[in-house]
């Protein structure tokens, strides 16, 4: 759910903006080799980059899978369910045999297998969609902010706080119900969620892009005459890099769960267009005569949003190991804690 | 316009059944015929019956009330000149006496009904039950702060068609006489054979002119039937009905009132009530309900367990499910489209989407599966099981689609299993094989309902229902194939736009019929003379399954309205 | 600018004192003059006005000025042209958009009359408007389920402090021990668990299989306090438990951060019992922390009340929102808006000046 992230965020605009008041930790430390021998060694974090590839790929190959189980998410199986018995499914788990990998949905056989990869599309596309929505907004509001006028500053700012202080569900919620129905779901519910929630990353952005503005090189470019697009293009982005790539694995999790509570509202992805979220809300009921229908869309929403928040934490942790060890949370191990202890207490000292 | 709890409902719904091996073994010994009639023995007089239901009794006045052979709690404190006949099954879709000593009695044409009251009736305060009084609560109904009742009594009655009711117009209604304190006649604009089943509403109820308090009087309605009203709190979310010490059993052949006292309970959520009748702990043991049915997910889980399944109460209502054609939007006009959709439909999608074999029974015919209505088995587009595709595609060519069809199908987005969004689906998927292409067009429930019946918004292929007033194939099929009733401006419920001469002829012509079984012949062979139209296609009859809790015996279930009547019901 | 300058404060984590950032103040320069608690009273209050006034422009233009015949969409869809006529006469759909906007904004601020055709109906301010879909007046509407989500809101944020700070005590106390690496995976679980999964597998578990707690039903708090508190148990720890997972790890991450510091130490080595340490000097470190983050969360926890009402069909504000959306009343759509926006820029407000209490270097600063 958004607030599950909403609040790693707000660590994540803690931990950005820590970096932000120490210039010295910015861009030099951190190329890319550094980056990925950090996130080597963090075990976790590479278990759930490893899920999360997996889970990518299962998307992008979800045709391939479900022609490979030769089925797909919509066609009815009135055979494999007993429509006597209010239409469970036939046979010991529900249904699952070698046609049907994972069984079939009660009442109307359609595969389960099929249903949840084609709905892993609809998750994994909907959120990655609306973080690149929320990072290209939130970076261009940054920079212009914080390399405008002192009245743009001040105008752009005011607008980032309203769209932090509005919360994401309940905006959303209320612009899908204005849109017309006949207006592409999954397009809409991507564009509502991209267009609201960038409020936090333009913070993020604005402020280290000032202090960026302060660092030598950049001083330079801007006597020497540079343009802001080139200074923006050439100086900067490198500079922001690291905290928007931070913010945005944070964000895709946090996109995940908003898309999911709004199909379970019943307002985002409409059926026949198969989603976690809606498989969710139909097979509540059905928790004690077919389980495996409640918890193969729960699970998936688990595994995903679990990888993706640990990945993100990973991230963090690799391109500023020094702000993340005071927030990190679940690839701690003993080591490491210790190592943690370490560093606060050169921090301190 | 409440947003229903939904998922807490559907969740409780589904946790039927957990208890019942624990509530079983704190009861003590086990009672093995549990099931119908009491086991041989007499049923128990005495005990407290609990009702638990989802809807309030708001409206307990008996002109505003709304109902199929006199309501089911309402049927307990409401008399009647005629009644349903409290049987299982068929049998208890006939009409029988109440009141009156006789269903009543016709002249020549049918345009005149006499009645006489039995002897020995009386209210719950002792005073005596007149003719005038059966009377006063028909024109009581006529009030407008009074409404709510069917509209057939200002149709049928002479001269009653601007009638404001008694308060307004003390002189009343002409077109009842009451020549006698037991004799009641009424006098109609045209033939009514089925007068008899009207008679049955709770409008024919009488009420003491000198008790009536206008639109309080539903806080106490006076009884005249076997239990009266002593408490009615939260506009009837709550009521306690004891017994009427003045009912005699020896006047009312038909409610057996075994139980002493009876305590409704409504505003419940449907999970919160089948959740505890299958509990059935302490007072529910004793606890039926008269609204609540188990959905599909319930059924599984009930009928996995034996003990569970015996206290599951099977009703059929006449009611029938369809898709609703409306030949004023293209391609609808062509009847050969209208039949390809017909042949190329898979009923048993349908039915499993509306819960089912046990919930649903698909249907080739308009009228109920139930020979009160005069059901005459036909299919005259055979699609069989899983739909005719090439019959359908053939048709399909023959009009001009060879390429395949795009329709838009518009359905309500409710969660009833019946108008809703899973059955639309399944609709998709059903015609997906004929190569017809269905768009879902989901609107929200009160919008849909006015949009298709409004002539003007009607859309061009939807989702719909029709229930009967009572079982037989006038009040079925006349208000959606008369065409004098299609309504241009107003709610219209002839959403085909039929107006075929010899269809209106017939329908006068069994009107006139006082000998029901030959109208039902009538009924059914007209249903299936306009079933060749292909203005519906009849998708599924609705079967109610209801728990009830473990120590209730005498479980009748009629055919006229498919629930477990309380007035027959024995308690341990 | 209420939660820049919470976490700006948070930055006072890291050790670093000299605040150089006050970015979220500076718009509120000419203000600077003010100096002390007072004067920052007065900042802020200026500053919950100003957002305020912003939130409202910005939900009037996204909802009010959108390319369909507003009118009808506010009317609804059963609504006669001579109703839309008069619904357009009523929103001002006529005049220049700034003019549309000060009349809703006048009618928020001071009240409204409703031309219904045949008589005239005042709408008292705070006035939302009217609903004409189900014929009533949104700020009474609104009043009736405000109870609801508040019981709601307000029990689960005492219960997701007290766990989640508790849990943050505890891990930092037993730091590198396994009830540390339990706890940690715990929170971790609970940071990527929706708040509708948790929900429904608690009703599941609780109300369905174990039957512990009956299924919730909403009872008034004036009613009966005991069912009341029995039956928002369930929906507040759905609430609670995933909000409560941040809450843990920022406790932690402080109290770390605190344990490390040099006079920390020092009393270790005056032989101070770790017991005493944890509650008299880390656990104060993380005040600070914990409450900008609880005004930060407002906003989130919300939108998971939404949730959690529909999921346990508590009769609040969220599930009447759900079933405005639904049906498309538009005038309660907005209301609902403007209504949780109000909340959550207060919440922020509030915590700004909790915040301040507790540490004054943002005042000072």
């Amino acid at each position: 759910m958004s607030e599950t992230v909403t609040k790693a965020a707000a660590e994540a605009v803690v931990a950005a903006q820590v970096t932000g008041t120490d210039p010295a930790s910015v861009p030099a430390t951190t190329g890319a080799r550094q980056f990925r021998r950090r996130l080597r060694t963090q075990r976790a974090a590479l278990v759930a980059a490893c899920v999360v590839a997996l889970l990518v790929l299962v998307a992008l190959a979800a045709p391939l899978l479900t022609a490979l189980e030769g089925q797909d998410p919509t066609t009815y199986h009135p055979s494999l369910i007993d429509s006597a018995r209010g239409g469970v499914p036939v046979g010991p788990l529900g249904g699952a045999d070698g046609d049907h990998w994972l069984g079939v949905e009660p009442q109307t056989g359609r595969d389960l297998f099929a249903r949840l990869v084609y709905g892993a599309r609809v998750s994994l596309g909907v959120a990655l969609a609306a973080t690149v929505f929320q990072v290209a907004i939130g970076v261009t509001m940054g920079i212009a902010a914080a390399l405008g006028r002192r009245w743009v500053d001040q105008l752009l700012s005011r607008i980032t706080d309203v769209f932090v202080a509005l919360p994401l569900m309940i905006m959303s919620l209320a612009l899908l119900a204005i849109v017309p129905a006949s207006f592409p779901r999954p397009v809409l519910v991507t564009l509502v969620i991209g267009l609201l929630s960038w409020g936090n990353i333009a913070k993020v952005v604005r402020a280290q892009t000032l202090t960026l503005k302060e660092l030598d090189h950049v001083s330079a470019a801007r006597l020497s005459g540079w343009g802001p697009w080139r200074i923006a293009r050439r100086e900067l982005l490198p500079g922001l890099a690291a905290p928007v790539i931070t913010y945005a694995a944070l964000l895709v999790p946090q996109n995940i769960t908003v898309e999911a509570a709004l199909s379970f509202l019943g307002v985002g992805v409409k059926p026949p267009t198969p989603s976690w979220g809606q498989m969710l809300t139909a097979a509540d009921v059905w928790y004690q005569a077919a389980p495996q229908y409640l918890l193969l869309p729960a699970g998936a929403l688990f595994v995903t949003v679990l990888a993706l928040t640990v990945l993100g934490d990973g991230v963090r942790t690799a391109l500023d190991p020094r702000a993340a060890s005071r927030l990190r949370v679940g690839t701690g191990r003993r080591r490491e804690n210790k190592a943690a202890a370490a560093a606060e207490q050169g921090v301190s000292s | 316009m409440r947003q229903p709890p939904l998922t807490a409902r559907r969740v409780a719904a589904a946790s039927i059944g957990l208890l019942v091996a624990a509530g079983a073994a704190a009861c003590g010994p086990e009672d093995n015929d549990a099931k119908t009639s009491g086991g041989g023995s007499a049923p128990h007089q005495g005990g407290t019956l609990t009702i638990l239901n989802r809807n309030p009794q708001q409206d307990f006045d008996p002109a505003r009330l709304y109902t199929s052979g006199g309501g089911k709690v309402p049927t307990l404190v409401f008399r009647t000149l005629t009644t349903r006949n409290r049987e299982n099954g068929a049998a208890g879709a006939q009409v029988v006496p109440d009141l009156a000593t006789d269903t009543g009695r016709p002249n020549k044409d049918a345009t005149v009904w006499t009645y006489t009251l039995k002897e020995g009736l009386k209210y719950e305060d002792g005073s005596a039950i007149t003719s005038a009084d059966v009377k006063y609560g028909i024109e009581r109904s006529f009030a407008p702060e009074l409404s709510g009742g069917a509209p057939y009594l200002r149709d049928w009655l002479v001269g009653a068609a601007g009638y404001q009711g008694p308060y307004k117009d003390p002189k009343g209604l002409a077109a009842i006489e009451t020549p006698d304190a037991r004799t009641i006649v009424f006098h109609l604009n045209k033939p009514e054979g089925e007068f008899p089943y009207l008679a049955t509403q709770t409008q024919f109820a009488p009420v003491p002119k000198a008790k009536d308090t206008g639109t309080k009087y539903e806080e106490h309605p006076v009884s005249s039937g076997p239990y009266k009203v002593v408490r009615n709190d939260n506009d009837g979310e709550r009521l306690t009905l004891e017994r009427n010490t003045f009912w005699s059993a020896k006047t009312d052949a038909e409610r057996k009132a075994y139980p002493d006292r009876i305590e409704v309970r409504s505003g419940l959520d449907s999970s919160v009530i089948n959740q505890r009748l299958s509990a059935s702990q302490g007072a529910d043991a004793t606890a039926i309900t008269t609204d609540t049915n188990l959905g599909p997910a319930e059924l599984a889980k009930v009928s996995g367990d034996k003990k569970l399944a015996a206290r599951v109460g099977t009703g059929r209502f006449g009611y029938t499910n369809y898709l609703a054609f409306n030949p004023r939007v293209k391609p609808f006009d062509d009847i050969r489209v209208r039949q390809a959709i017909s042949y190329a439909l898979d009923r048993s999608s349908v039915v499993n989407a509306a819960g089912g074999s046990s919930l649903a029974e698909a249907a080739t015919t308009f009228l109920p599966n139930q020979k009160s209505f005069g059901y005459e088995p036909y299919d005259l587009f055979p699609a069989g099981a899983t739909g005719d595709a090439a019959k359908a595609k053939e048709l399909l060519k023959e009009a001009g689609h060879a390429s395949g069809l795009t329709v838009t199908l518009t359905h309500s987005n409710s969660q009833d299993f019946e108008t809703s969004p899973e059955i639309a689906t399944a609709i998709q998927d059903a015609l997906k094989k004929a190569g017809i292409t269905v768009k879902l067009q989901g609107l929200e429930d009160n919008d849909y309902s006015d949009t298709i019946h409004d002539v003007k918004t009607e859309p061009g292929f939807f989702l719909a229902h029709w229930g009967a007033d009572w079982p037989s194939g006038g009040p079925f099929l006349a208000p959606i194939f008369d065409g004098r009733q299609i309504v241009e401006d107003g709610a219209n419920f002839n959403t085909g736009f039929l107006d075929d001469k010899s269809v209106n002829a017939e329908i006068d012509a069994i009107n006139k019929l006082t000998d029901l079984d030959a109208a039902a012949k009538r009924w059914g062979a007209l249903d299936k003379k306009i079933g060749e139209q292909a203005l519906t296609v009849p998708l599924f009859h609705p079967v109610y399954k209801r728990l009830y809790g473990a120590d209730v015996r005498n479980i009748v279930i009629s055919d006229w309205d498919g629930v477990l009547d309380p007035s027959q019901v024995a308690v341990k | 600018m209420s939660r820049l300058s919470a976490l700006k404060g948070l930055s006072s984590l890291s050790g670093l004192s000299g605040l150089k950032d006050i970015n979220g103040l500076r718009g509120l320069s000419g203000f600077a003059v003010l100096s002390g608690f007072g004067g920052f009273l007065v900042r802020r209050a200026v500053g919950v006005v100003l957002t305020l006034f912003a939130v409202s422009v910005i939900v009037y233009v996204v909802f009010y000025v959108t390319p369909g015949n507003v009118a009808q969409i506010t009317c609804g869809p059963r609504c006669s042209p001579e109703q839309v006529h008069q619904v357009a006469q009523q929103l001002r759909l006529n005049d220049p958009l700034y003019v549309r906007y000060w009349h809703f904004l006048e009618g928020l601020v001071a009240g409204q009359d409703y031309s219904t055709g045949t008589s005239v109906e005042h709408c008292a301010a705070p006035c939302l408007g009217l609903s004409y879909q189900s014929d009533q007046q949104v700020t009474g509407l609104i009043l009736t389920k405000l109870p609801v989500s508040l019981s709601l809101v307000f029990g689960a944020m005492v219960l997701w402090l007290v766990l989640g700070v508790g849990t943050g005590v505890l891990s930092a106390w037993r730091r590198g021990r396994p009830t540390e690496r339990v706890l940690t995976a715990v929170t971790l679980a609970g940071t990527a668990t929706p708040v509708f999964v948790i929900g429904l597998i608690l009703m599941i578990v609780v109300c369905g299989e174990l039957q512990l707690l009956p299924f919730p039903q909403y009872v008034n708090l004036t009613d009966d306090p005991e069912q009341w508190a029995w039956n928002l148990l369930l929906p507040w720890l759905s609430l609670a438990l995933i909000e409560a997972a941040s809450f843990a790890r920022l406790t932690r991450a402080a109290m770390l951060e605190t344990l490390a510091e040099d006079h920390v130490r020092t009393f270790r080595a005056y032989g101070v019992a770790e017991r005493s340490i944890i509650a008299r000097h880390a656990l104060r470190g993380a005040f600070a922390p914990v409450i900008a983050l609880n005004a930060n969360n407002f906003g989130s926890a919300v939108g998971g009340a939404v949730l959690t009402e529909t999921l346990f069909g508590l009769p609040g504000i969220g599930q009447e929102l759900v079933h405005a959306v639904n049906v498309v009343d538009l005038p309660v759509v907005v209301g609902m808006v403007l209504v949780i926006g109000f909340f959550v820029v207060l919440a922020n407000a509030v915590a700004d000046v909790l915040y301040a209490l507790a540490d004054r270097r943002v005042v000072l600063a």
